[in-house]
């Protein structure tokens, strides 16, 4: 199992040496402009905007975890969902956002596990709209989540992730639950969604 | 002159957002955090190409496509342009006064911040009958590069998203114009650049009326 | 001196205002407007927008300084990259319509320095400079979220909180 100095090793090296790197205003804005259009698309429907962000973010993953299984050079399984969620962290979410999310909060049957990110590029220079609703409603990052959805349905896990707090709605801190809701059998095909 | 209301609370008062007990807000962020922060070329990718896909799904054709992207742009061209000004040591903080020193602006500060890298040239369109028109030319756009666009597609131009940041440039500084990007490349084997894309910005005629007026004072 | 201090959107609409006095020199912070002339600052901030449109033409800097004066009110500018202006209105405490009695002993005359009672010095002028380009900066962060779009009201508290400060800390 990989320990998780290595993978956060692992992360820095990809980093550094094998990722073709932006802007990151350009991202962080093109981000932003995309929540801004789905919310004017969808009439401030925060929770439709919510489900939106999380689909657009389930196509990413189908197609990243190939990118990351290339760069990050594991083709081997990671051998349980506490290595999953190390390489997540200090791989997944460095190479592609530069930023290590802290793991936190175990359930004791090691099936769901916290993220905390001190750090959220998408989440620059944002101030949800004080409209007394997108506080409770909007969850503004959550691409994110759709994102690890389809990436780890490609490697056969099935899993549920949503935040849980956010700074952009006042919380302390900005935290995605992550729960495995089952391996997928190799031989059944990974369900429509 | 439109109605000022009076400097008194006006009854419709925002209903007030929370802040983390930290009490940090956009306020108490550096606009120079971010301003050399790096992310991968690949999340750009795939954001850009999730926001293309989503447009297509809300448009009849190209050219509606093409408008939308160009929307999504806009905003951004006009936060840029004050914050690529701001970000100028005090001394060269000027605005731009005319259609050249706003062009230079554009091919240096604007594609140096979003592209790392300046934009090939600008080009004055030699034809009399458009004196409005001029062009910024990017051998190798960024956005199209990693953008597949689909064979029914062929026509759409993704740069038509940075044609709406540079409009919103122009419009934001007073240079009211209609940018829109052209594929240029052709798809002959051997060519250098096929993603070759000119970006031709039409101005406004008060535009070339007003430097004109200025010139003539000078 | 009192101030009113405005930011007029590319429509010519209010995107924000506030009034306030001098706090340097032991003023108390408060505009010493009367009624009269509140209703007639507003107005003679939208005025000057004119004189501000020919400025700002032959001149690239950011701050034009005092671009008007009507009676004994002097308009200084500053003026955004997306054409957004930052005006503000200043009224030394020995006008008419001003009412002196706020600021006591440092009510003196055109003469004086001071940034509390002579609009015109180069005091002043560095004084605003600094107000504006501390309100700028705080309109850029506002300005920046996604969710903000051109010309729409600052109703911020935490961004007017940041513009009395800078009031407070150099006017």
């Amino acid at each position: 199992m990989m320990s998780a100095s290595k993978a956060s090793r692992l992360g820095e090296e990809i980093w550094k040496t094998r990722i073709d790197k932006v802007n990151s205003e350009l991202v962080v804005l093109t981000y932003g402009t995309i929540v801004a259009q789905l919310c004017k698309d969808f009439d401030s429907d925060y929770v439709e905007v919510n489900k939106q962000l999380d689909k657009m973010g389930y196509n990413i993953g189908l197609r990243l975890i190939e990118d990351y299984l290339a760069k990050s050079n594991t083709m081997r399984r990671c051998a349980n969902f506490r290595e999953t969620a190390e390489m997540i962290a200090k791989v997944g979410f460095k190479i592609f956002l530069n930023i290590t999310p802290t793991i936190t909060n175990w359930t004791s049957d090691s099936k769901q596990f916290s993220l905390v990110f001190d750090e959220n590029p998408l989440a620059d220079f944002v101030e949800l709209p004080d409209d007394g609703r997108a506080q409770d409603e909007l969850w503004f990052s959550n691409i994110l989540c759709g994102v690890l959805r389809g990436a780890l349905e490609m490697v056969q896990m099935q899993v549920e992730a949503h935040f849980i707090s956010d700074v952009l709605r006042g919380n302390d801190t900005t935290e995605m639950r992550i729960s495995l809701i089952r391996y997928i059998d190799d031989e059944l095909p990974p369900e429509d969604d | 002159m439109s109605h000022v209301p009076t400097g008194k609370p006006t009854g419709k008062e925002p209903a007030g957002l929370r802040y983390p007990t930290n009490g940090k807000t956009i306020y108490h962020r550096p606009l120079n955090r971010s301003k050399t922060a790096e992310l991968s070329q690949s999340s750009f990718a795939y954001l850009f190409s999730e926001m293309v896909t989503y447009a297509q799904r809300r448009v009849t054709g190209i050219q509606e496509l093409e408008k939308r992207l160009n929307n999504q742009g806009h905003p951004i061209g006009l936060k840029l342009l004050d914050l690529l000004l701001i970000r100028e040591p005090a001394r060269s903080q000027t605005r731009p006064l005319n259609i050249i020193s706003l062009l230079q602006f554009i091919k240096m500060s604007l594609w140096q911040h979003l592209f790392g890298r300046q934009a090939d040239r600008l080009e004055k369109s030699s034809n009399p009958d458009t004196p409005d028109e001029y062009m910024i030319i990017d051998n190798e756009p960024l956005v199209n590069a990693y953008i597949s666009v689909p064979r029914e597609m062929s026509q759409l131009n993704c740069a038509a998203y940075v044609a709406g940041i540079v409009e919103g440039v122009c419009d934001g500084a007073a240079f009211p114009a209609r940018v829109t990007a052209h594929s240029v490349g052709g798809n002959e084997d051997g060519e250098m650049w096929p993603g070759k894309t000119v970006f031709l910005l039409k101005f406004q005629p008060e535009v070339l009326e007003r430097e004109a007026l200025i010139a003539s004072k000078v | 001196m009192s101030y009113y201090f405005a930011i007029i959107g590319t429509q010519d609409n209010p995107l924000f205002e506030y009034e306030f006095g001098t706090s340097k020199q032991g003023g108390d912070g408060q505009a010493h407007f009367n009624d009269q002339a509140r209703h007639l600052n507003q107005f003679v901030l939208h005025s000057s927008l004119d004189i501000v449109e020919e400025v700002q033409w032959t001149n690239g800097q950011s701050y034009l300084k005092a671009i008007d004066k009507f009676f004994n009110n002097y308009i200084s500018c500053f003026i955004t990259g997306s054409n957004v202006k930052l005006l503000l209105l200043h009224q030394p405490p020995s006008s008419p319509g001003g009412g002196a009695s706020g600021l006591g002993a440092a009510a003196s005359t055109r003469s004086s320095t001071s940034i509390a009672a002579n609009p015109t010095s180069p005091q002043t002028e560095e004084a605003v400079k600094n107000f504006f380009t501390e309100a700028y900066e705080n309109y850029v962060k506002a300005t920046m979220s996604p969710f903000y779009r051109a010309n729409m009201e600052i109703r911020n508290p935490v961004f007017r909180a940041r513009v009395v400060a800078a009031g407070r800390k150099y006017l």
